[in-house]
């Protein structure tokens, strides 16, 4: 018999805003099923519900016939469920071998941890997904991706039924990303029961085998993948069609001055950088997850110090000694991680995004706090953040959302950008967003705005950006005008070897 | 879009329950003692709020900027007696009191340095300073203390209305403005920012460094006035003063709301944290419980205090979520 999980009638409320309404779910071992919907339409708090992490307000559910009551992170691992949220959920200082199995460490017969066997088990593991990972480097050193591989095998090596993914490609590349659905298509194989959230249409139609839509917390269909199509999706969560992302961008056709010339840039992980954009220009930089843009991104920022070379910027050289050097000049970085470098989380969408202009909107020494949540409600209406009020606290705001308050801020119209680096902006953001997020783009660009654009996702960069720069181990390794960029010449020179 | 609605503001007064607490507590030592709300008592608890009112005003703006100064106490009491020692030395009142002001500058530096350019934790420094001004007072005062008088002592003493002591003024004065800083100024919402997420506010053009500075230099500043102010009420600078300064200025702003970890917290949380601290030390003074029990019950207040806030957030979500859906249901 297949395996099953049923969940019926959930409803979750939190101040303001009902998550989830009487929600109804059925997933079926050895079957993919998708979980699709706007920002702040439910899915993680779904997840987190499934996980034991929050308790829902009403309902129940159900694996294999059996009611489930479990209230707690533990009750749900010994019932078989597993998620694997946006966040890593790891202890960054232990190894990867204690973090797989943090909760069951081989002991020998004294009651000591057998640490020969532990590694010699997670080196079985890791053997088993293809993966190169030392079994005892400290989980904190790898890589974003590296650490989900390493939350993805902890839940392998559970043997849990239920498998839950919260966006599990939002900060991985091309490469990992396949790595990945080799994974997925393993414990497919293994009959698992599993659910895929994922804002990436490519994806869902690449391995999911059904698809449920939630829109504001209910129901809004139910599909088989194989007998859906994307506009049919993309109706269903937002409830209108949205028409060709690419084709229909009202894009920048005169280019301004030189803005920005960067040479020889180097830094630690960066090696003899170089390349130059004008006014009105949107570069794009793609490359796999490790291969330096991000740290491009924060050389120019001045977020880290550089080792050598030049970077002009306006016609003139220039030495920031930190981003508020940066900023004052023009240039705005909206970074990579929400979480860790983007927002305060425990303050209101109003203080996170009236940061970096603070000192504009004081009046006699005083904050014009009127002023500043004008901003706040400006980047509410622009990039359609779902929250009750801006005095909401950004923690409490779905992930997606949280990644607009950083747009907002960063574009924020006091900030009189010259120049805007955008470092995977469209992160966990959903299709209908995103689509007003290129446009926006491009209105930047036809501001004169020189716009930096880095992503993982190569679609978007090729159809976007006007010129591409691959990158490699902290080079640059080819340069793409848009006509002639596509994902196979692109990912090439991505994964170009030495030499 | 709204302002936040009815509901979420009384919801985020946090500081209600305390409130409550402290009327409860004033209510309770007052039917037990009626002498309790006295002009004396009342004035008695006044000065006691005043010092560890200005060392909690310090102390909550580093908390919430995620730092602190476990040196604090140690600071008020040195710059008492620097203070003191100009004093004597013949200089006027104003020179001996910038001359303290001065020293709680640097001392504010000095923090500053070790945790700015040594990456050291704050916690680890001051533990360490408070040792170096304690046995630097003792040694410099011969283990005695430096006797004050004239003119000097009506900092200390005198009383607005016969009733509210300078000193109360002053913490007062300090507690209003820098509310407004905290509240009102870029700086200000700086200090929120550092102490909620630093490598996020570093990026978003805030100086961490130069903020943690400021917050140090402030608090060593608001310190050494504390001191001169009790300098003046006792009539010595005594290196032994203020020997609990750091916790009980702590213990009142994490009563009032503070955050521990950081980046949240205000002056008017602090402000009732003190009240209820220093009510209930008092209360337990004027029922005559003996000194060490009275250790015993500021320690179980502070405890106490701090879970009925935990449970009671707990049933404030709940009903929260319940109103919510009740609000859905229409
Ligand atoms: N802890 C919380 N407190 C208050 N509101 C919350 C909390 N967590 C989630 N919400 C709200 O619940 C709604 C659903 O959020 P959820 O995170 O489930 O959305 P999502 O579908 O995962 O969105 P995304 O695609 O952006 O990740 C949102 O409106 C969100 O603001
Ligand atoms: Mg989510």
């Amino acid at each position: 018999m297949e395996h099953q999980l049923l969940i019926q009638g959930l409803s979750k409320s939190f101040p303001g805003v009902k998550a989830l309404d009487d929600v109804f779910i059925k997933a079926e071992g050895g079957r993919v099923t998708a979980l699709m919907g706007e920002n702040g339409a439910g899915k993680s708090t779904l997840l987190k519900i499934l996980a034991g992490d929050i308790e829902a307000d009403e309902g129940s559910f159900s694996i294999d016939g059996q009611a489930q009551t479990y209230k707690t992170p533990l009750g749900a691992i010994s019932a078989g469920v597993s998620v694997i949220y946006q966040e890593r959920q790891l202890m960054p200082s232990l190894s990867v071998m204690e973090n797989i199995f943090a909760g069951k460490l081989p002991k020998n017969r004294l009651g000591m941890i057998d640490y020969s066997r532990l590694r010699q088990d997670t080196e079985d593991i890791i053997a088993k997904f293809g993966l190169a990972i030392d079994p005892r480097a400290s989980v904190g050193s790898l890589s974003i991706a590296y650490q989900q591989m390493v939350e993805i095998m902890k839940a392998y090596r559970r043997d849990s039924l239920v498998i839950a993914f919260d966006e599990p490609t939002a900060s991985l590349a091309e490469a990992e990303i396949s790595i990945l659905f080799g994974l997925i298509e393993r414990l497919r194989e293994a009959g698992k029961i599993i659910l895929y959230v994922s804002h990436r249409m490519s994806e869902i139609f690449q391995t999911t085998d059904d698809v449920i839509v939630l829109k504001d917390g209910k129901n809004a269909g139910a599909f088989m993948t194989s007998a859906v199509s994307e506009t049919e999706l993309i109706r269903a969560m937002v409830g209108r069609d949205i028409g060709n992302t690419y084709a229909g961008l009202d894009r920048n056709t005169e280019l301004g001055a030189e803005l920005l010339t960067v040479r020889d840039l180097e830094t630690d992980k960066l090696q003899r950088v170089s390349f130059s954009m004008r006014q009105g220009e949107i570069i794009g930089f793609a490359g796999l997850v490790g291969a330096g843009r991000t740290e491009l991104a924060r050389a120019i920022f001045a977020a880290d110090g550089i080792k050598g070379g030049e970077i002009i910027f306006g016609g003139e050289p220039v030495r920031f000694r930190s981003p508020k050097d940066a900023i004052n000049a023009g240039i705005a970085l909206c970074p990579e991680d929400r979480k860790e470098q983007g927002l305060v989380l425990s303050h209101s969408i109003t203080k996170n995004i009236s940061i970096p202009v603070l000192d504009k909107l004081l009046k006699a020494r005083f904050l014009q706090t009127a002023e500043e949540e004008k901003l706040a409600d400006e980047a509410v209406r622009k990039y359609d953040i779902r929250t009750p009020s801006v005095d909401k606290r950004v923690v409490e705001l779905s992930g997606g959302n949280q990644q607009k308050v950083i747009l907002g801020r960063w574009t924020n119209e006091k900030m009189n950008t010259k120049l805007l680096i955008l470092d995977e902006p469209t992160k966990g953001i959903d299709v209908g967003t995103k689509a007003e997020i290129y446009q926006r783009i491009c209105d930047f660009a036809k501001a004169g705005i020189g716009v930096i654009f880095i992503s993982s996702e190569l679609t978007e960069v090729i159809n976007i950006a006007d010129t591409i720069y691959v990158m490699r181990s902290g080079k640059i390794t080819g340069k793409l005008s848009r006509g002639e960029a596509t994902e196979e010449s692109v990912l090439a020179l991505a994964m170009k070897a030495d030499g | 879009m709204k302002k936040q609605s009815a509901l979420t503001a009384i919801l985020k007064a946090k500081s209600l329950t305390l409130t409550v607490a402290a009327a409860v507590v004033i209510l309770f030592f007052y039917i037990m003692n009626r002498e309790f709300l006295s002009g004396n008592s009342i004035r008695s608890i006044m000065n006691a709020m005043s010092l560890s009112g200005m060392l909690a005003v310090g102390i909550s703006i580093l908390l919430i900027g995620g730092e602190i100064d476990l040196a604090t106490g140690a600071e008020a009491m040195f710059g008492g007696v620097v203070c003191a020692a100009a004093l004597a030395a013949g200089m006027p009142i104003p020179v001996a009191i910038i001359a303290a002001i001065l020293f709680g500058a640097v001392a504010g530096l000095i923090n500053a340095f070790f945790v700015n350019v040594l990456n050291i934790m704050s916690f680890i420094v001051t533990i360490g300073m408070s040792s170096i001004y304690t046995g630097l007072a003792y040694y410099l005062t011969n283990a005695k203390g430096i006797n004050v008088s004239g003119a000097f002592l009506k900092l200390g003493t005198t009383a607005l209305f016969g009733i509210i002591p300078t000193p109360f003024i002053v913490m007062a004065v300090f507690l209003v403005i820098y509310a407004f800083i905290l509240r009102y100024t870029d700086i200000g919402r700086a200090v929120y920012m550092i102490g909620g997420n630093r490598a996020a506010a570093r990026l978003t053009g805030v100086n961490p460094k130069r903020v943690t500075t400021i917050v140090f230099v402030n608090n060593g500043v608001i310190a050494a006035i504390g001191g001169v102010l009790l300098t003046a009420r006792m009539h010595v600078a005594n290196p032994g003063a203020a020997a609990s300064g750091a916790l009980d200025a702590i213990a009142a702003s994490v009563l009032g709301g503070v955050s521990f970890a950081g980046g949240a917290g205000g002056m008017g949380g602090c402000f009732i944290g003190l009240l209820l601290l220093n009510a209930f030390i008092n209360g337990l003074m004027a029922v005559n419980l003996p000194t060490y029990f009275q250790l015993v019950a500021q320690g179980a207040l502070l405890i106490i205090a701090l879970s009925v806030e935990y449970f009671n957030a707990r049933g404030r979500q709940k009903r929260v979520a319940a109103e919510a859906r009740e609000l859905m249901k229409k």
